[in-house]
């Protein structure tokens, strides 16, 4: 069993966090939103345990449960008053060996991810992001979203959740992680009791196709009424984790529109103040993630804001990143590093991922010189081999009518498509 | 919290005649004010420069980092008809060009630095921070000193920063359902006091600043005597002070006008109900119940009924209205944290095709049980425990503990009154929740937002 312990008694609490190698990656075709519902009914408690009493115990430990799950991993994490830390392992000890998984929690479980997937409706800048991530990847299992849709949803039974929680759970293969004021050796004890046959995640993850480019630009409107104000992400592929270019990359894409005062965020909004963000992201995983800019301009001129954005990635990918603005990158880069770690449960976090997204330990143990030692060659090298301006998707949610005909008349348009906001 | 390294190694009055020794302009003078225990291990220190900027520092090594924050006594309710939004628009222009460094330079220095510099604006106070490395300390001293009085206000600024704030506006307001739903209750419930308009402003205000309407709230409300700064992180106390005394002690003592107070809000007698139609797939309740100031000693129990109410799984507004009847798909509640009375804010995010009126019925029902009959002792037991978790969270980094220490200073009067609020919270029994619950948590009291569904 792996267990990684980071102590620290600053405050007395206690963050305890069960890694699975397991996320939405693994949802059979079809079935998308399994393991998001498996691990969410594993939440609702452990026999022999109602849900309202699990829920009693944890608030009255001064304890905090919750999972995430995302496409290649699941966390159970818990947060505790460092005083009731033994009771509320047992508690989290229970939920991964001896789950409920009771069919009448599942079925209102099922019911509320319904609704919130209704709910989701009334957020723009998600419908943006969801939009963007189907546009980009198409049926690749990337495209897919964790909470699946309403179709997938009703394709789930409990019987699947039950399969699925044997096939990856209940092996006991995950990794366990506890931060904050606890020692070491107090912390071997109290695992090795609850989790005695919990087994090492292997670092072999999960095989999942290469990711491809959709070539040219396609424009995708979400169309909703009323909007003043549009939400617009432009991107395209960006770097796989184990690529030799991310390092680079990052670096470059941190002096372009990782920062205040890059080119990015100064021309949309410095100059012009047509938005209150404009950012540039660079996101990475076994296979070419996304790169992206997201902004939120006024309807009135969010055609424009897209072909200043056009023509400033353009001049990035083309032209290349200053030496000047190069330096300022890294140093950014390395002196705000601190803030990775300048908590127990952000150092934990940290040392989880290495093991359960295999990311190479050099880039946590040696970031700064990772980032340091990227020259302007390389990193310009890096954006032309990874960015293709030709190849976009660009989705902007608005009022279509108001918008649709100076997106077509954007530059390299090769199609537009316009999605209702409630019925896709 | 646990012992560790002392944070000074003497005393503060050492400190101070050290740091005074050969200063004789007054405003640069150092006085120290008092000490106070923050919890186990740490203490916060107060002082005061002569020309009337607070400081407050702590100590904390625990990572390698500082948090820098300066609070100014002003926000929206500093404001008038017509002129709203001002002190928001304003936090923005604060990141423009001062009479030493050009437009950008602020930026540029702190993010080369690896600091995170940021602000934030609200009815009672404008607040400034910087998260940054501990060796980036000069930096944030320097540079917010300088923009407290040599800040540039020129027309291309102001009027981008105007289109900036207009395009907030209507991602946070016009095209947010919540955003619109929060600016209509607080507009339906006071009708005398500022905090009847909203912090960012109304559109037409913010369309109409001009740079001298800027100039004018800058000399009003910028001084050191209305700003207090909270210095928290691994610092070294002395250097940091000298540094302060460098770049603030030559400002002046500049008199800020005494503000009329704001005028008292009459009572509410009877419900005040208000409807908005919107784009959104599902329907909506927003309540306000009128509610205690921050201060005020009934505050404590209102939080605990929140909890009892509202806090998690298994509170008992999300235990009936999330998972027994399966009306809502989330519910929440909240007090305004503010220097005069505010509102108890409640949410009821309804499933598709369920009725207001059931869920109404469903809230009068509970709040009229908890106010008759008080929570359980293992609720109260749930809630305070519940809220220790949230209060220790909070304190995690040298940005939190700086965050609440300024909080409390400028709404409370006590930045050292953080862990006061937790013992006082410890203190709330079973019958000062039933009595608050009564008191504050009336039909009559209130006012309602209902967010109906546009067909499409």
């Amino acid at each position: 069993m792996s267990i990684f312990v980071e102590s620290s008694d600053v405050l007395p609490l206690v963050d305890l966090e069960i890694a699975l190698p397991v996320g939405s990656l693994q949802d059979p075709a079809g079935q998308e939103g399994l393991a998001q519902l498996t691990g969410h009914l594993m939440r609702r408690g452990p026999r022999g345990l109602s849900q309202e009493r699990f829920e009693e115990r944890l608030a009255s430990l001064g304890a905090r449960v919750s999972v995430e799950v995302s496409m290649r991993s699941t966390r159970i994490r818990a947060t505790v008053l460092r005083r009731n830390l033994q009771p509320l392992l047992g508690l989290v000890a229970d939920v991964v060996w001896q789950p409920a998984l009771r069919t009448t929690d599942f079925a209102k479980l099922k019911r509320r991810t319904q609704a919130a997937l209704i709910a989701r409706l009334d957020d723009d800048q998600t419908l943006g992001a969801v939009c963007f991530r189907e546009a980009l990847f198409g049926e690749h299992p990337y495209g897919r979203t964790l909470s699946g849709d309403t179709d997938s949803l009703a394709r789930i039974g409990i019987q699947q959740v039950k399969d699925f929680y044997a096939r990856h759970v209940a092996k006991g293969v995950f990794l366990v992680g506890v931060a904050g004021d606890v020692s070491e050796v107090e912390v071997r004890s109290l695992i090795a009791s609850h989790f005695p046959k919990a087994r090492r995640a292997t670092k072999k993850g999960f095989d999942v196709p290469a990711t491809h480019i959709r070539r040219g630009r396609h424009v995708v409107i979400v169309d909703k009424p009323e909007r003043t104000q549009t939400q617009l992400f432009i991107g395209t592929l960006g770097a796989r984790t184990r690529d030799r270019n991310l390092f680079p990359l990052i670096v470059s894409n941190t002096a372009f529109g990782g920062t205040f005062s890059g080119p990015l965020m100064q021309q949309v909004r410095g100059v012009r103040g047509w938005s209150y963000g404009a950012y540039s992201r660079l996101l990475h995983s076994t296979q070419r993630d996304a790169w992206y800019m997201s902004t939120a301009p006024a309807a009135e001129y969010s055609a424009d804001c897209a072909a200043l954005q056009l023509d400033l990635l353009e001049r990035w990918v083309d032209r290349g990143t200053k030496k000047a603005d190069l330096d300022f990158a890294q140093r950014y880069l390395v002196n705000s590093h601190c803030f990775d770690r300048d908590t127990p449960s952000k150092r934990l976090e940290a040392r989880l991922d290495v093991e359960l997204l295999d990311i190479p330990r050099s880039y946590v143990d040696k970031y700064d010189q990772l980032v340091a030692r990227v020259t302007r060659q390389q990193a310009n090298d890096a954006t032309r081999a990874r960015i293709s301006p030709r190849d976009l998707i660009i989705v902007v949610v608005a009022t279509a009518n108001e918008v649709a005909s100076s997106f077509e008349r954007l530059p390299g348009v090769k199609s537009l498509q316009i999605v209702p906001f409630d019925r896709r | 919290m646990a012992a560790q390294a002392p944070a000074f190694m003497g005393a503060p009055e050492v400190l101070i005649e050290r740091l005074n020794r050969g200063v004789r302009k007054r405003n640069a003078r150092w006085t120290f004010v008092r000490d106070h225990a923050f919890g186990d291990a740490l203490t916060l220190r107060r002082f005061r420069l002569g020309n009337g900027l607070t400081v407050l520092t702590l100590v904390d090594r625990s990572a390698p980092t500082v948090s820098y924050h300066t609070w100014f006594r002003v926000g929206s309710r500093h404001e008038r008809p017509g002129k709203t939004g001002l002190a928001h628009l304003f936090e923005h222009l604060m990141f423009s060009e001062t009479r030493n460094h050009p437009h950008g330079d602020f930026d540029r220095l702190m993010e080369r630095a690896g600091a995170e510099a940021n602000a934030a604006t609200w009815t009672d106070w404008t607040c400034y921070y910087e998260n940054a490395p501990r060796d980036a300390l000069p930096l944030l001293i320097e540079l917010e000193a300088d923009r407290m009085s040599n800040l540039v206000l020129r027309v291309p600024q102001v009027t981008s920063e105007k289109e900036v704030v207009a395009n907030e506006r209507k991602l946070r307001v016009d095209d947010d359902v919540e955003g619109k739903a929060l600016e209509l209750l607080y507009d339906g419930a006071f009708r005398r006091h500022p905090y009847r308009w909203p912090t960012i402003g109304w559109m037409k205000d913010i369309r109409g600043f001009t740079v001298r309407d800027c100039q004018e709230f800058y000399r009003t409300h910028y001084a050191p005597s209305n700003a207090t700064v909270v210095i928290a992180g691994d610092f070294n106390e002395q250097k940091a002070l000298s540094l302060v005394q460098e770049h603030y002690g030559g400002l002046s003592a500049a008199r800020i006008a005494k503000l009329r107070a704001p005028s008292k809000e009459p009572s509410q007698r009877a419900e005040r109900i208000f409807q908005l139609t919107a784009p959104t797939p599902t329907e909506k309740l927003l309540i306000g119940y009128r509610a205690p100031s921050f201060s005020d000693p009934d505050t404590p129990a209102l939080v605990i009924a929140n909890e009892v109410l509202f806090g998690g799984t298994s509170s008992r507004l999300q235990r009936l209205f999330c998972l027994d009847e399966e009306i809502a798909l989330s519910v929440r509640g909240s007090i305004s944290p503010f220097i005069d009375p505010g509102l108890f804010e409640m949410w009821i995010f309804l499933r598709e095709g369920k009725r207001k009126a059931d869920a109404l019925r469903l809230l009068d029902r509970e709040i009229e049980r908890l106010g008759s009959k008080g929570p359980s002792p293992l609720e109260l037991e749930k809630a305070i425990n519940q809220l220790e978790l949230s209060f220790l969270h909070s304190l995690e980094t040298a940005g939190g503990k700086a965050e609440q220490i300024g909080f409390y200073e400028t709404v409370a009067n006590d930045g050292a009154a953080v862990f006061d609020r937790l013992a006082a919270y410890r203190r709330v029994t079973g019958t000062d929740v039933k009595r608050a619950v009564a008191k504050y948590l009336r039909p009559s009291r209130r006012t309602r937002v209902e967010i109906l569904r546009k067909a499409s």
